[in-house]
């Protein structure tokens, strides 16, 4: 707990004076549970955690309702998104052109605004309207008991999909599953991972160092699109398994096929509540076909962030293991 | 007492003539600032254009690659911005504002041209970036120009106005 408050103070470091100032003033049992910072211009300073949006006022108070909130300017924007951008926007041209910005700690910044074309597409994005800072927390330990029911003995790894809505820490289990088999963990090998971040949100690369712990054999592939980065760590990095976070597309799914014909093992996530509506995806046909995935991991926010409710064997689609409910 | 006289008109000639002499020196000091202001803008321009340096280590660049007279002022708006974690640079650069006058001799045509890249440093993309480098150069180079003809004007004029005046009360008291 004293780390997740030292999480969200570090954090609000990156935001303008005047936003810092009430935002370090919150209780503490918010700093702790907060997933996202919101800032509109001329609209209430925002939070959001357990789905629920809640606004600040300028004393640090918290509430549902928007009487008395503090009202977020262009200023306010700007100076914040100097801060974030570390005074050097250029620099970070090619993340702005795909909508966000990764800071310090791994904590990622959605950016709207007014989005520029040129010849070859995205330019960049200018007039920031809003920012959307999303609080990347890692969870280390949280799948400390799910490697067994993904593993066979201890040195073969089956194919595994984390399905869940957003929000519910598909992307925290994923890292944290790569983190203990790229350490090795009761007894098994260490394995080699690549990771394909396309988002910077798994191992939130910052200047080349990754922010969060994504294990001692994890080489990543940052800002990368997942087709080009699968191909590219099968080519030249020689994984045991690829990690990928939310595949979907049909590109995907066609160097998925090229991973596994090089035997390679795979761990993924997906958007979506149950197995039935991801089967349904016609770019995730031939994939239940060939059942291709061996676990399913199921998550939901029945008892909090990252529930497992179930996870289910990719072979006979049964479940193997139930989240106990009290 | 001739003796006295001797000793008091030295220290009056010496005392004119360096008043003149170092009040001709600004002239050249001028000069000699925005010559290397200059360097360290376009070393601070290929950080940020062809380096994608991010800003306050481009900074840091710049103090350890340019003149040592002009270019630890970009170590100092580099601490300043990181330590006070101000939201916009220029805030940094006008914190080093009696350093500009004081040890540069610039003038304030020449610090409003300097202050004018740090309103628009790192505020936008690198095409505008360049753009906005490339006018800054373009005003720094003009005033180079005028601080060349300025010190060919001034400092030998204040320098030998500086002997006159001195050799001028010497006469008048004797």
């Amino acid at each position: 707990m004293i780390k997740d408050y030292k999480i969200y103070d570090d954090l609000v470091e990156n935001l303008c004076k005047e936003l810092r100032d009430i935002l370090i003033k919150i209780p503490n049992q918010y700093k702790n549970k907060i997933e996202e910072i919101r800032l509109r211009n001329g609209r209430p300073l925002a939070i959001s955690y357990e789905g629920k949006d809640y606004f600040i006022s300028s004393d640090g108070s918290v509430s549902n309702n928007t009487n008395n909130s503090f009202i977020v300017n262009e200023e306010h924007i700007n100076s914040t998104f100097q801060l974030i951008s570390n005074y050097s926007p250029y620099a970070y041209v090619e993340e702005i052109k795909k909508g966000y910005v990764t800071i310090s700690g791994g904590h990622r910044v959605g950016i709207g605004g007014k989005v520029v074309y040129g010849p070859n597409g995205i330019e960049n994005i200018k007039n920031i309207s809003s920012l959307n800072i999303r609080v990347g927390r890692e969870k280390i330990g949280i799948s400390d008991n799910v490697i067994s029911y993904l593993m066979e003995g201890t040195n073969m790894f089956y194919n595994s999909l984390i399905v869940s809505p957003p929000q519910c820490g598909k992307t925290t289990l994923l890292r944290d599953i790569i983190r203990n088999l790229s350490n090795g963990i009761k007894g098994s090998k260490g394995f080699k991972i690549s990771i394909i971040d396309e988002r910077s949100e798994l191992a939130g690369m910052y200047r080349g160092i990754p922010q969060n712990d994504v294990g001692i054999r994890t080489d990543i592939l940052d800002g990368c699109l997942k087709y080009d980065g699968i191909m590219m760590a099968i080519r030249a990095l020689s994984p045991d398994i690829i990690g990928v976070d939310e595949i979907g597309s049909k590109k995907d799914v066609e160097a998925i096929h090229e991973a596994l014909r090089a035997g390679i093992k795979l761990i993924s996530t997906i958007h979506g509540s149950n197995l039935k509506e991801i089967m349904e995806k016609r770019s995730m046909e031939e994939l239940f076909r060939e059942k291709i995935f061996q676990r399913f991991i199921i998550l939901d926010r029945s008892r909090g962030v990252g529930t497992i409710r179930e996870i289910i064997d990719g072979q006979n689609l049964k479940p193997i293991h139930i989240e106990k409910r009290e | 007492m001739i003796l006295i006289k001797l000793i008091f008109s030295f220290l009056i000639f010496t005392t004119c003539t360096a008043i003149g002499y170092f009040h001709g020196q600004k002239f050249d000091s001028r000069l000699q600032s925005l010559i290397y202001l200059e360097q360290c803008i376009k070393i601070l321009e290929t950080e940020i254009i062809y380096g994608l340096t991010p800003l306050p280590e481009a900074l840091t660049n710049v103090s350890l690659k340019g003149k040592s007279k002009v270019a630890y002022l970009f170590e100092e708006i580099s601490k300043d911005l990181i330590s006070m974690k101000r939201d916009h640079i220029f805030h940094s650069f006008q914190s080093i504002e009696t350093e500009l006058y004081e040890n540069l001799h610039l003038e304030k045509e020449d610090v409003e041209v300097f202050w004018g890249l740090g309103k628009v440093l790192g505020t936008s993309d690198t095409i505008d970036q360049q753009k906005n480098f490339k006018l800054t150069l373009k005003q720094i180079e003009g005033l180079i120009s005028e601080a060349k003809s300025e010190k060919n004007k001034n400092e030998k004029l204040y320098r030998s106005l500086g002997v006159i005046t001195g050799v001028g009360i010497i006469i008048l008291l004797i």
